[in-house]
């Protein structure tokens, strides 16, 4: 075929294109968007954008902590004291701030004996006392002719000054564990998602992991083979929001929580979770009262922050009691970064 | 009637209207082509860049593409490098190789992937990892390795390196992946170090999330804290090839393609043409998740170690045929 006929014809197949569809990409804003009909959200939400902190409050949107990186975001039960990821070069530390992002401190090394470290995920104890997060320290030293495991473990700190303390220890070379947070009213207790492989031929696994911190036992919410993860308490302890990945789809789900656990509980309590939200969805947190579940979903090439309005039933389920409502639009939020909710 | 005085101009002392109407229409026609041929010479530029035949004359002949207006399978052979500044710019690995096989009449994409580490025979060569095929001969000897070994005919090629990578996806607006595991690697190369011998800390985070291009590279690629090793990594490709078509869904080729083409520029190599590659593009924009099977031989390959002491994979063979059997049906070579 000659050029000229193929241009042509290049030509009428692109118009033909043009003309059914022409919708470019969606692209980042660069800024947080609030949709035209805005969702007033109870009490103080945070997530983050480009790496800012923002605080999403009634009808109010603040930028916080202007200048610094900042990634996962908790807040403590009084909604006092902030705690975040601060990313550096190469490296993250968890820094803690009152709520006004006043009174700054890394509680975390930036670096060590092992090298450059990162830090992730904190979570506060209900009391405020404690935190748990994510870090690399530990590790063996690698380089790229002998790689050697570097991954993430749990690691358990008392504010008031005590050492760190790695809580688990993860599985070599699965890029470590994720998610940790400690149980309302049983801050002995320690949910986060064990990243693993299973299966045969292996395939990639995530599991809802509990450990009870007073008697080391450990065991999995969810099965093998499959990716369940991004567990979040309830306020008051009993249920656990998670995403479950499936063909293409990242659903929400809601699942009871016993009081505890000695062996291995058959079926996995997550076989009989509730599922709350179809779509892409990741970072769910719970309402300070319970009465909501907010996360991010991917709606339309953006990731966007939703509330999901839920109830407790008599039977001891969890429902929602009517459709998610968006509080962004189009805003490509971080949706690697965890939300925090406080009253 | 006449009103004006005016008509006694005589009729031949200028164009009639039909010659400036003719004229008209030309210098429009004329306008009409400069701007196409403007507007399609980024596109051009880019399918003018393929490989030449090797130094070493390649036995088995490339497959013939089937007619345009055919319903017949379409075989496209991707391939990528790590094509940075420490290696000879025409003498690089083929790091990723995946079949791409689009089935018109199904409706279907199949993508499969080749384990680089297999150990088979290149034509023309003694047997080596699947890899040095491209650094042998570039892609007419990585496809004929392909068409020999896998009996898989390929119709097409493209090459893809580092950069384009990282171009395409930045160009797209970034993919929307759900990570598989936590990406933790303290000896990741550095890519764009001006030695090419750097290397960086990387941690991505696992589960959904939007990636731009230096961060997509990165998910590829980085071989720490991935048991599945080169298994793990080609479900990784896949997932961002799914990622990529799911993104150009929505999108308006007419005003992308020029820019894509003009991005993609000494960063792609292909031999599709022009209408072939429009027609994919638009075959591929209408696209369902479900349309589109991943592939892998990664259960009937092992560990071994080479007659010259490389780690490799070995196939079973018997095990593969059966297979792509099952993948290609009677589209298979002889």
């Amino acid at each position: 075929m000659t050029r000229g006929r193929a241009t042509t014809l290049v030509m009428v197949m692109l118009v033909m294109a043009g003309c059914t569809q022409n919708a470019a990409p969606p692209r980042d804003p660069g800024k947080v968007v609030l949709p035209v009909k805005q969702v007033d959200v109870p009490g103080r939400l945070y997530a983050t954008k480009g790496r800012s902190l923002y605080r999403f409050s009634g009808s109010h949107l603040t930028k916080l902590l202007a200048g610094i990186k900042v990634k996962d975001p908790a807040v403590d039960a009084s909604g006092a004291q902030l705690a975040f990821a601060q990313l550096q070069d190469q490296s993250s530390t968890i820094g803690i701030c009152d709520a006004r992002g006043g009174n700054l401190e890394s509680i975390t090394p930036a670096a060590g004996p092992e090298g450059k470290l990162w830090a992730f995920a904190p979570h506060y104890s209900d009391d405020g006392q404690r935190i748990v997060y994510l870090s690399d320290r530990l590790k063996l030293p690698s380089n790229p002719q002998n790689l050697r495991p570097n991954d993430l473990a749990v690691f358990g700190q008392d504010l008031g000054g005590g050492a760190a303390r790695r809580l688990v220890v993860p599985v070599p070379y699965s890029g470590g564990d994720s998610d940790p947070a400690l149980r309302p009213g049983a801050n002995e207790q320690l949910l986060y998602t064990t990243y693993l492989y299973g299966g045969a031929p292996l395939e990639p696994v995530a599991r809802l992991t509990w450990v009870s911190l007073r008697t080391g036992t450990r065991v999995y919410l969810s099965p093998d083979g499959a990716r369940n993860f991004a567990p979040a308490f309830s306020p008051d302890g009993r249920f656990v929001a998670f995403v479950r990945a499936g063909a293409g789809s990242d659903n929400l789900y809601v699942m009871p929580l016993a009081a505890s656990y000695s062996r291995e509980p058959r079926p996995a309590p997550s076989d009989a979770a509730l599922q709350l939200q179809a779509g892409i969805v990741s970072q769910p947190v719970w309402a300070p009262d319970g009465s909501a579940i907010a996360f991010l979903m991917l709606v339309n090439g953006s990731f966007d922050l939703f509330i999901l309005p839920v109830a407790g039933t008599p039977d001891g389920t969890i429902h929602a009691t009517g459709p998610a409502k968006a509080v962004t639009h189009g805003s490509f939020l971080d949706a690697d970064s965890r939300l925090a909710w406080s009253p | 009637m006449n009103h004006s005085g005016t008509a006694g101009v005589p009729r031949g002392g200028g164009l009639r209207r039909g010659h400036w109407v003719v004229l008209g229409a030309i210098a429009l026609c004329l306008v009409l082509v400069g701007g196409v041929l403007l507007y399609l010479s980024p596109v051009l530029a880019l399918l003018d860049n393929h490989d030449l035949s090797p130094a070493k004359p390649v036995a088995t002949p490339a497959a013939t593409p089937p007619p345009l207006d055919s319903k017949q399978r379409v075989n496209i052979l991707l391939l990528g490098s790590d094509n940075d500044q420490k290696f000879a710019q025409n003498a690089v690995l083929s790091q990723t190789m995946i079949v791409v096989s689009i089935d018109p009449a199904k409706r279907q994409v199949t993508l499969l992937s080749l384990p680089r580490d297999l150990w088979v025979a290149i034509p023309g060569h003694a047997s080596a990892k699947i890899d040095l095929a491209y650094a042998e001969g570039g892609a007419p000897l990585a496809r004929a390795t392909v068409e020999k070994v896998f009996r898989i005919p390929i119709h097409y090629y493209a090459w893809i390196g580092l950069d384009g990578l990282v171009k395409v996806v930045d160009r797209l607006g970034g993919v929307d992946v759900d990570v598989l595991h936590p990406v933790l690697d303290d000896n990741y190369p550095n890519d764009f170090s001006d030695s090419g011998y750097g290397t960086e800390r990387v941690y991505l985070a696992a589960g959904p999330q939007h990636l731009d291009g230096r961060h997509t590279l990165q998910y590829v690629r980085s071989r720490h804290g991935d048991l599945l090793s080169d298994f793990g990594r080609s479900v990784r490709q896949q997932q961002v090839l799914l990622a990529m078509q799911q993104r150009t869904a929505g999108m308006d080729l007419v005003t992308a393609l020029p820019s894509f083409a003009r991005d993609l520029n000494g960063h792609v190599k292909t031999d599709l043409d022009l209408v072939r590659l429009t027609q994919l593009m638009l075959f591929m924009r209408g696209l369902h998740a479900g349309d589109v099977h991943q592939a892998f031989i990664t259960p009937f390959v092992r560990d071994a170690v080479s007659p010259d002491g490389q780690q490799i994979l070995q196939a079973d063979w018997p095990a593969v045929n059966a297979y792509l059997r099952r993948l290609f049906g009677g589209d298979l070579l002889p």
